[in-house]
């Protein structure tokens, strides 16, 4: 039985490793990461061999399992989710300058954004804007494409309050503006 | 008249800070009239509310088209199946 199920799995790993492989490593942008989530999932797979009913496709049944460590592995980070989390403060600030005393606007530019829209030139500044923010809050704003839930339910996975989840969705989203404004021409 | 103005118009730091929760919760009562109100007399926010809308939207485009295929590295699949190997 344990030697059937070893083929099994090896061959799902040729038939379907690359494909999960591909999904891990959109989910997370990290090479090692999406190795070890894949190693795991496998591991798991051959298990929990006798839980695999012929219900699902196997395929399907993967990529389950690989999605719930993609979130574990989200979780773990979760306390760095935080806003008030120490690594966070020379952002914040930065985001802070964007406002005077009074919690106005600085300075008012004068850019009309309808012209964002279907422009390969800002999918590039955003996509290098992106970049320079921190990990985790990179990760909060691209989170409902990440994990294809609406916000609640990543909150809910991420264990994580939806407070923190908007308060870092505004501070990045100010850093953003501050950068795609400045690179935009 | 001015007391009442003040607590009812929020700062553009808080304003913007509404729009994202906005997008996340209900806004309680009095937060969304205040949004409002002040969203209809400072363009600036409204155009960061724009400005949110699109960011969204576009990252929503890269996204998707980041998927692309990667191969799993023949090492890695080796090791898989010696861990399977052990258990």
């Amino acid at each position: 039985m344990s030697q059937d199920s070893k083929i099994i799995i090896s061959n799902w790993l040729n038939e379907y490793g690359d494909e999960l492989y591909s999904w891990a490593f959109y989910k997370t942008s990290n090479k090692e990461t999406s190795e070890d989530l894949v190693q795991e999932t496998f591991i798991a797979a051959f298990i929990n061999f006798d839980k695999f009913q012929e219900k699902s496709a196997p395929k399907t049944w993967l990529f389950s399992i690989l999605k719930n460590k993609i979130i574990d592995f989200y979780r773990k980070k979760s306390k760095e989710f935080s806003i008030s989390y120490a690594d966070y403060s020379n952002p914040i600030k930065q985001s802070d300058d964007l406002f005077n005393e009074d919690e106005g606007w600085n300075t008012i530019s004068d850019i009309t954004s309808q012209n964002w829209l279907d422009n390969p030139e800002f999918n590039a500044i955003l996509s290098n804007c992106i970049k320079k923010l921190p990990e985790n809050w990179r990760f909060i704003i691209q989170s409902k494409y990440i994990l294809d839930n609406d916000s609640k339910q990543i909150c809910q996975e991420l264990d994580i309050t939806t407070s923190n989840y908007w308060q870092i969705m505004h501070r990045s989203k100010l850093l953003l503006k501050k950068c795609i404004e400045f690179n935009w021409i | 008249m001015n007391g009442l103005m003040s607590t009812m118009m929020l700062s553009c730091k808080k304003a913007t800070e509404l729009v994202e929760k906005k997008s996340v919760v209900e806004l309680a009562f009095t937060e969304n009239i205040q949004l409002k109100m002040h969203l209809m007399v400072c363009s600036a926010c409204k155009q960061y509310e724009n400005q949110s809308k699109i960011i969204d939207l576009v990252l929503g485009q890269i996204n998707k088209k980041n998927e692309e295929k990667q191969k799993l590295p023949q090492d890695v699949k080796t090791k898989i199946i010696s861990e399977i190997e052990k258990k």
